[in-house]
């Protein structure tokens, strides 16, 4: 009797509409923020996937620990010209790859390196929507399309990094994952631009044989205090962490958000199950089964969580894109999948079923003697 | 072929327990009740003619004896049994008519039909039948709250109609009403009863309704007197 159910909540629009606010609060705070965690992960399996399993990456040693000020504020400090010298001297290493890294135009990430290295992340196979890759002599640089449309540059335009012009050469095209967000410049470019005096942000090491990996790691981190250095198995272990806490973020948000919508439908369900007392006892004596109570309140909870949950993963939607278009010019970090749309809509309304079960497991016991005699 | 007994109450007594306060409403009642009968139970406050009703009409239980409706001992029933006489045997007319508000006459009417599992549009097909019948054909979008307690009352008489029950109780079904009102329901509630030979079974303390009964019932003191 789903159109008595919609009667009854429509006689109490007021009620109605908190509770479905409480529940749209949820569903959206729980699909939005599902939607970074999907993207997050897809973006990163796109940037991972296409890495060498046996390559091995050297940094300066990093604790979060020693950071002072603002988050952002510290930048990672490079390694010299004569450590990268060492480093690629070591036994097994067949390639030694140094990468200048910094950032560019707020969350841009500019990369150094030689321009026959970009194999390394798979970028012979990056499609070019303008333009071709620089010589590794040139003051030039291959932009994600999402930076060439933040810095409204097409090939042959001069783009300022650190101050510095650097020509255009190339644009990929649209949808190449994570690198819509970056800029490529060949190593003496940016050597020259961040005066790194030959040194490197990070080197990436492609060993000999896939064997040799350990033995490498240990040598890097042997010889050279301050690096570190982490294989491919290592770089996927953190990511899975990073993702995994993301997850938990999210599920926690989530679970906080649920818990509080979940005490407003019950709420709001014990309220109108008490002010409806008699109605509910009328019901009984003209011969409703304690079944048919149940099913009455929790088809009204069903009506309000569909609705609602319906319109929260609409909402989301529109926030994804926000979150996509505006914040982050186009790259796509938030992602709301089918089945997490379907699932939010599935766990709305089952939360508010769960919910409503107190109540209307109480509106099973009404007495209708009790019920009918008052005036 | 049809019983001749509708109702037979044996020795049935109700006792309410109140902040540990024993009450007994009913103190072995017995009484059967005639298929076609037109009986009015009649009897001071506190009489327990109200607890006698609503235990012939299922809403609630004895504390001792059975009551034996058609051949089927109540007192053994489960709550979903109980609401399944109450839904197709029994049809109710309380006196503070108790329609829904939320739901407009015609709904109200239709709605024990739709507990019988009848879907929307059959069940107001035939709310409409009975309400033309009632003489409010012209007031089934209307909300309780929008109609006179003659009226509602109307409805109610519908609604207690509409499973086509073997029995129409009606538990001071006038006690509300003016008393012009109150013989224009009745003559609706006798009107059904002689067209179609319902057990109407009312219980009031007006003597004018109840000279209209073929057969009184007293009460006094939780028991029936004559």
């Amino acid at each position: 009797m789903f159109d008595i159910a919609v009667r009854e909540l429509a006689g109490h629009r007021t009620r109605t509409i908190l509770t479905a606010l409480g529940i749209f609060i949820a569903i959206t705070a729980i699909v939005s923020l599902g939607s970074i965690s999907a993207g997050v992960n897809d973006l990163i399996s796109s940037s991972t996937s296409s890495i060498g399993a046996d390559t091995i990456f050297v940094m300066k040693h990093f604790d979060m620990s020693e950071m002072s000020g603002p988050p952002g504020s510290q930048s990672i400090e490079d390694m010299t010209a004569e450590q990268v010298a060492e480093i690629s001297e070591i036994s097994g290493v067949k390639r030694t790859v140094p990468i200048i890294v910094s950032q560019a135009g707020g969350f841009f990430e500019v990369d150094g390196l030689n321009i026959e290295d970009v194999d390394l992340f798979g970028g012979e196979n990056l499609e070019f929507e303008e333009g071709m890759w620089p010589e590794n002599d040139e003051k030039a640089a291959v932009l994600g399309k999402v930076v060439a449309n933040s810095f409204d540059a097409a090939v042959g335009d001069t783009i300022l990094l650190n101050k510095k012009e650097v020509e255009v050469a190339g644009i990929f095209e649209e949808g190449s994952g994570a690198y819509d967000l970056v800029i490529i410049i060949p190593y003496d470019a940016a050597n020259d631009i961040y005066e790194a005096d030959g040194g490197a942000t990070q080197i990436i090491l492609e060993p000999v044989d896939i064997s040799m990996v350990d033995s490498i790691k240990e040598t890097v981190e042997e010889e050279h205090e301050d690096l570190d250095a982490m294989t491919m198995e290592d770089a996927l272990s953190m990511m899975e962490e990073m993702i995994g806490t993301l997850n938990i973020m999210t599920f926690g948000i989530g679970f906080v958000t649920s818990l509080v919508a979940a005490i407003g439908i019950i709420i709001t369900m014990y309220t109108s199950v008490v002010e409806r007392k008699r109605q509910i006892g009328i019901m009984k004596a003209t011969g409703a089964y304690g079944r048919t109570i149940l099913m009455q309140i929790l088809e009204e909870g069903i009506v309000i969580s569909l609705v609602s949950s319906v319109l929260a993963v609409g909402v989301s939607f529109f926030f994804v894109d926000l979150i996509n278009n505006v914040l982050m010019g186009g790259t796509k970090l938030a992602m709301i999948t089918p089945e997490l749309a379907v699932g939010a809509v599935l766990y709305g309304v089952l939360l508010t079923i769960l919910a409503s079960l107190y109540p209307a497991r109480m509106a099973v016991k009404v007495d209708p003697i009790k019920a009918i005699r008052g005036n | 072929m049809q019983k001749e007994n509708i109702f037979d109450i044996r020795d049935v007594s109700k006792v309410y327990c109140m902040k540990g306060v024993e009450t007994h409403a009913l103190r072995g009642v017995n009484l059967t009740v005639k298929r076609g009968e037109y009986a009015a139970i009649i009897g001071p406050s506190g009489s327990g003619k109200s607890t006698l009703m609503h235990i012939m009409g299922c809403l609630d239980t004895p504390t001792k004896g059975k009551v034996i409706i058609e051949d089927s001992d109540t007192s053994e029933m489960d709550d979903n049994e109980l609401a399944r006489i109450r839904r197709e045997k029994i049809g109710f007319v309380f006196q503070a008519y108790n329609l829904i508000p939320g739901l407009t006459a015609i709904e109200n009417i239709s709605l024990p039909m739709r507990f019988n599992g009848i879907g929307k549009g059959d069940a107001q097909r035939r709310a409409k039948e009975l309400l033309d019948k009632v003489g409010l054909g012209d007031r089934m979008e209307h909300k309780p709250s929008e109609m006179s307690g003659g009226e509602q009352q109307r409805v109610a008489i519908a609604r207690s109609l509409v499973n086509d029950p073997d029995v129409i109780m009606g538990d001071e079904p006038t006690g509300n009403l003016d008393s012009k009102t109150s013989e224009e329901i009745m003559d609706v509630i006798e009107d059904l009863h002689k067209k179609t030979g319902k057990t109407v079974i009312i219980v009031t303390h007006d003597r004018n309704i109840a000279k209209r009964a073929s057969r009184k019932i007293m009460m006094l003191d939780g028991k029936v007197a004559k």
